[in-house]
């Protein structure tokens, strides 16, 4: 190794070691700053009790529902698009005619399908089966952080749907 | 260091822009974050890329941080230091970014708070240039002694 060579790596650890001290000092100072603070605000959240699940619920209470009459005036002015998000087999067996079948895990994958189908205006209704079925609210919440803003839940909406007669359909499409 | 055929005290001078320009920045994102922790946390989240345990932790800790990174750069205390936090942290930030820009989230950025605009491809290139002055900063800065006690 040359001398030119070992002198600019001494040079640079002459001015890396210093500051990975000095940053360290600046972690530890911060670590127990932040900490006391924390603590003694009323605000102060705990250090570890994060709870993915409860935001969810907070995420998916915020998405606006939908009622079945406006579903269906959307509908016949072809404003809408219906995601069923139920599981493929229960959308062989019927689902709204034209509903496209999402399922919450697939949303990420489908959304740019989904975003390509959507005509100006339009609206996303997302729907299951039953007034607690997740399945709609977690499929649509997971299309709004897809950036899909125009996004509604329709509640119950496979079996309200049905029993008013309006238009179904069968198969994988 | 020098830089080849460029007067020293220009790079100084630059170098001491850059770090007050950090030292503001810091200091104005880690106020808005320490303000509202939950939100902050929050946006971390929504990132997708830390564990639940790990979030509120982050959440806590990083606006400090931030806040201490501000008054060493303004102040000229621990600036070497400063500044290498301050690169690997814009780095990070980058790599979050992008990761979530490829992945296509709409979310919040969480940058300055909670109400920070979501996530483009402009705030990538506003990281990536306040790493670039970071690394400036790292390599030039000499503090204020060298403006006011050289002979």
């Amino acid at each position: 190794m040359t001398d030119p060579q070992q002198n600019c790596q001494s040079k640079v650890a002459s001015k890396l070691y210093p500051a990975i001290r000095e940053a360290v000092i600046l972690c530890l100072v911060t670590v127990i700053a932040a900490t006391v603070f924390n603590m003694l605000r009323p605000s102060g959240i705990p250090l570890c009790g994060f709870s993915s699940a409860i935001i969810l619920q907070e995420q998916q209470a915020n998405i606006p529902v939908i009622t079945l009459s406006a579903a269906y005036d959307l509908y016949l002015n072809k404003k809408v698009v219906f995601v069923d998000a139920r599981d493929p087999f229960s959308y062989e067996e019927g689902h709204i005619a034209g509903a496209v079948n999402i399922y919450p895990d697939e949303a990420i994958l489908q959304a740019a399908i989904l975003k390509q189908m959507l005509s100006p205006g339009s609206l996303v209704i997302t729907y299951c089966d039953g007034p607690q079925c997740p399945l709609s609210k977690e499929t649509a919440q997971r299309l709004q952080l897809q950036g899909l803003s125009a996004v509604k839940v329709l509640v119950n909406g496979w079996s309200l749907w049905r029993d008013a007669g309006y238009p179904v359909a069968k198969g994988k499409k | 260091m020098k830089l080849k055929n460029f007067p020293v005290r220009i790079a100084v001078l630059t170098a001491l822009i850059c770090r007050l320009a950090l030292g503001i920045v810091f200091f104005y994102a880690g106020i808005e974050k320490i303000i509202a922790p939950r939100e902050f946390a929050i946006a971390i989240y929504n990132y997708r890329l830390l564990p639940d345990w790990a979030v509120n932790m982050l959440a806590v800790m990083l606006p400090w941080l931030e806040v201490f990174l501000a008054t060493g750069l303004i102040a000229g205390i621990y600036v070497r230091g400063a500044s290498l936090i301050s690169a690997l942290l814009f780095l990070t930030f980058a790599i979050a970014l992008a990761i979530n820009l490829v992945r296509g989230l709409d979310i919040s950025c969480g940058c300055f708070g909670a109400q920070s605009g979501n996530i483009n491809w402009f705030y990538l290139v506003r990281d990536s240039s306040l790493l670039a002055i970071s690394v400036f900063t790292l390599m030039f800065d000499r503090g204020w002694r060298y403006f006011f006690l050289r002979k």
